[in-house]
């Protein structure tokens, strides 16, 4: 293209002059077609304005929508998922308690006694209703998970009505630990039956599935913010390229070494996007952590305890129901493989529970030197990382969980030798019996969860005070492009009055 | 012109930052929650789960719960085309791409949850044992010490038994478990022990010959496989199973296939198994 040598006014006058024929000729509006500086200055600065505006969309929905996803995970769903969680908790403990004042029969001192059985009973009982109110919050609108909350409701009732006539007939017998009437085996058993195969199945579900929720709204939030961060990437891109060619355009044709007005947009725009595409990042992460490393291992956890409370209430069973001795141990040694799975290197994981508990005792004093995979909700949950002392609390839960397996070991072992009565006292009385393990390592997954309660708190805090002030700062920001605009390009277009 | 020479700039400047963020996306494998058609694998040789009939249409309670959950996820029986599958093939077969759904006796085990996802499980079945019709010396998993026992090939039924509870039965090995139920109605073996369904589908076939003993001693958890990283599609499985027990086909199913077996049928929803 032949560039223009005359002085802008000159060459302006003769194109307007050619421009305005040219529009008689053929009846267009005196605005169209405009091809002078004014026009080219006119257009570059609308250019630049509308994109401001864009600028400003981008980034303002981009906040919104972060805020959101913050709202929901942070504050909405993902407590009451922790809440669920409990359920199945609350009532397996519930059980676990039950069956410690069925078996204790009329020695109340064994173990924490059954005062303080019963008591705990009640406190899991008015948990189990709490999570239970979060559980149908959360399903609300849902009809299948509505069903499952009342079917839920509607179980306990069942359940409770069956153990307090077990508890009756229990506490007029008065016999010793070890040794319930028969009628009060049969209750239980249709008790234990009814929370094992209906109740619990139906919480854990229901916990699954607010978990699901979780899922698809996070899934959700991070394609949309990653489509947001792009979106204030282009139009940020966009302005500073429009800003850009505003400027070399006067420089040309008005021969100035640079406007400043424009400048500093430009570098303000450049400062705005970076910032707010950092921020935007840092919100995405934020929110990955407090879902992966917050939420997700806080409910795995809550499911590793909730299922090793079930162990630890088929342990009563166990000794309580030999005629059933055999599905007991089973369940015991299928849901200690949910909690930690151990695939040693090159061979089959151990096909019973004295071999299982076996290589769990020789992968827990250092499980970084176990040669073969950990898997199972607690076993996946043992890695690296996180905040400070997190990995030992975690070497200290897998420990615990393997010294509560070999009381168990050492429980089972006097039962068969027929010692009954040594193993109700391995399994509950003392320092060295299975319940006590059994509260030490609960302790260390309860330390554990929360440890990860902690890192989802902190990053939705975090989360929050990242986004504070920038609703106000990209307004803030914007309008000051559009001012700075119309400064640099006003004295410009004042030179044609 | 300095618009201009910016212009390819800038709009190649967009395009890659839109490609970049749309990659996130679009990346993602298809799910069965967006097909419009789905090949299932079943067993094709396991009377009452799945097995060819005559006209060359698989047919049991594996088949029907697939038809269901195909239902719930909005398609029709003619959208569904369904595939035999074998105890090895299923598997492979699922992680190819080959199938979209396994519903083939499949027991989740936490091995191969390392593999596929598994949606349900639809039913937990349990190892149980089949004895001849009248006799009534075996009660139980003990009674086996000393008798001859029939496993398929390829399973470990008779292990969990000889092994891991330390009964001393007499382990006797068959192509198939159809060939000990055979052995079994000529009273070469006492009995036949592996997952009840599979018994009582035997036992629907000819309930005069056999006795199901009713003595579950293991949990198999009869999973959906779904592929590995097609969570939705899993919570979709997980949301029909729940929705089938609630309105209830799946007691009625379980009634229609295996009703007549005197097994002893759980008519609530399993536990599942977790999606992630």
């Amino acid at each position: 293209m032949k560039r223009s040598v005359e002085p802008p006014e000159i060459a302006d006058r003769l194109a307007l002059r050619a421009a305005e024929r040219a529009r008689s000729r053929i009846g267009l509006p005196a605005w169209a077609g405009r091809p002078g500086t004014r026009g080219r200055v006119w257009l570059l600065s609308a250019l630049c304005l509308v994109l401001t505006g864009v600028l400003f969309a981008a980034t303002w929905s981009g906040i919104a929508r972060a805020r959101q996803g913050l709202d929901v995970i942070g504050s909405g769903e993902g407590p009451k998922v922790v809440a669920t969680a409990d359920l199945y908790f609350a009532l397996s403990d519930m059980d676990a308690q039950m069956a410690n004042v069925l078996l204790m029969g009329a020695d109340h001192w064994l173990g924490d006694g059954r005062a303080a059985a019963l008591v705990r009973y009640e406190q899991r009982r008015s948990d189990a209703s709490e999570a239970l109110l979060h559980a149908a919050q959360l399903a609300e609108g849902d009809r299948t998970e509505e069903q499952n909350v009342r079917a839920v409701m509607e179980g306990m009732n069942r359940y409770e009505h069956l153990v307090a006539q077990a508890q009756l007939i229990s506490d007029e017998a008065g016999r010793p630990a070890g040794s319930p009437p028969e009628e009060v085996v049969r209750l239980y058993r249709e008790a234990g039956e009814l929370m094992r195969r209906d109740l619990l199945p139906k919480a854990y579900n229901l916990t699954l599935d607010s978990g699901a929720t979780v899922r698809s709204t996070y899934q959700e939030n991070s394609s949309a913010s990653s489509v947001g961060i792009a979106l204030v990437a282009a139009a940020a891109t966009a302005l500073l390229a429009s800003l850009v060619a505003l400027q070399l355009f006067l420089r040309r044709r008005f021969r100035r070494r640079y406007n400043l007005p424009l400048a500093v947009a430009t570098a303000g725009v450049l400062v705005l996007g970076l910032a707010a595409i950092g921020m935007l990042e840092q919100q995405a992460s934020y929110l990955r952590s407090a879902k992966v490393d917050g939420l997700d291992s806080v409910l795995s956890l809550s499911r590793a305890r909730a299922i090793s409370t079930g162990m630890n209430a088929d342990q009563s069973r166990w000794l309580m129901d030999p005629g059933r001795a055999v599905t007991y141990e089973q369940n015991f040694l299928e849901d200690a493989r949910m909690v930690v799975l151990l695939v040693p290197e090159g061979s089959d994981p151990p096909g019973d529970l004295e071999g299982y508990t076996a290589e769990v005792a020789e992968a827990a004093p250092d499980h970084t030197a176990y040669d073969g995979r950990m898997l199972g909700l607690l076993g996946g949950e043992i890695r690296s990382g996180g905040v400070e002392g997190r990995e030992e609390v975690q070497r200290r839960a897998l420990r615990d969980y393997s010294a509560f397996l070999s009381a168990d070991q050492r429980m089972r072992s006097l039962a068969e030798d027929g010692r009954i009565a040594a193993a109700v006292d391995a399994h509950m009385s003392g320092e060295e019996s299975a319940d006590d393990y059994f509260d030490r390592y609960e302790r260390s997954l309860v330390q554990l969860t929360a440890l990860h309660i902690n890192t989802f708190d902190t990053a939705v805090a975090e989360a929050r005070a990242g986004l504070r002030g920038w609703d106000a700062a990209v307004l803030g920001a914007c309008l000051g492009f559009a001012a700075l605009v119309v400064l640099g390009v006003r004295p410009r277009l004042a030179e044609y009055r | 012109m300095g618009l201009r020479r910016l212009a390819p700039a800038v709009a190649a400047a967009v395009l890659l930052f839109a490609v970049g963020a749309c990659t996130d996306a679009v990346g993602r494998s298809a799910s069965i929650v967006d097909a419009a058609r789905l090949r299932i694998g079943v067993k094709d040789d396991q009377p009452g789960l799945g097995m060819r009939a005559d006209d060359g249409a698989i047919k049991g309670f594996d088949v029907d719960v697939a038809l269901y959950i195909a239902g719930e996820l909005g398609l029709t029986p003619e959208d569904v085309e369904f595939v035999g599958v074998t105890s090895e093939e299923r598997e492979r077969a699922l992680v190819s791409g080959e199938v979209d759904l396994v519903l083939a006796t499949y027991s989740i085990t936490q091995l191969r949850k390392t593999v596929v996802t598994f949606g349900g499980p639809y039913y937990v079945a349990h190892q149980d044992i089949l004895v001849s019709a009248g006799d009534t010396s075996i009660t139980g998993v003990a009674d086996l010490e000393g008798r001859r026992l029939c496993q398929g090939a390829g399973s470990n039924s008779a292990s969990r038994v000889i092994e891991e509870r330390g009964i001393d039965a007499v382990s006797v090995e068959r192509p198939t478990y159809s060939d000990c139920i055979g052995l079994l109605a000529e009273g070469e073996v006492d009995a036949v022990s592996t997952d009840d369904l599979i018994l009582a589908g035997y036992l629907e076939n000819r309930p005069s010959a056999f006795h199901l003993v009713n003595a579950p001693f293991t949990n198999e958890k009869y999973g959906v496989g779904v592929a590995k990283d097609d969570i939705a599609g899993c919570e979709e499985v997980n949301r029909a199973i729940t929705r089938m027990y609630q309105d209830g086909t799946a007691a009625w199913l379980l009634r229609k296939w295996f009703g007549d077996s005197g097994l002893d049928i759980n008519t609530s929803v399993p536990q599942f198994e977790g999606c992630g």
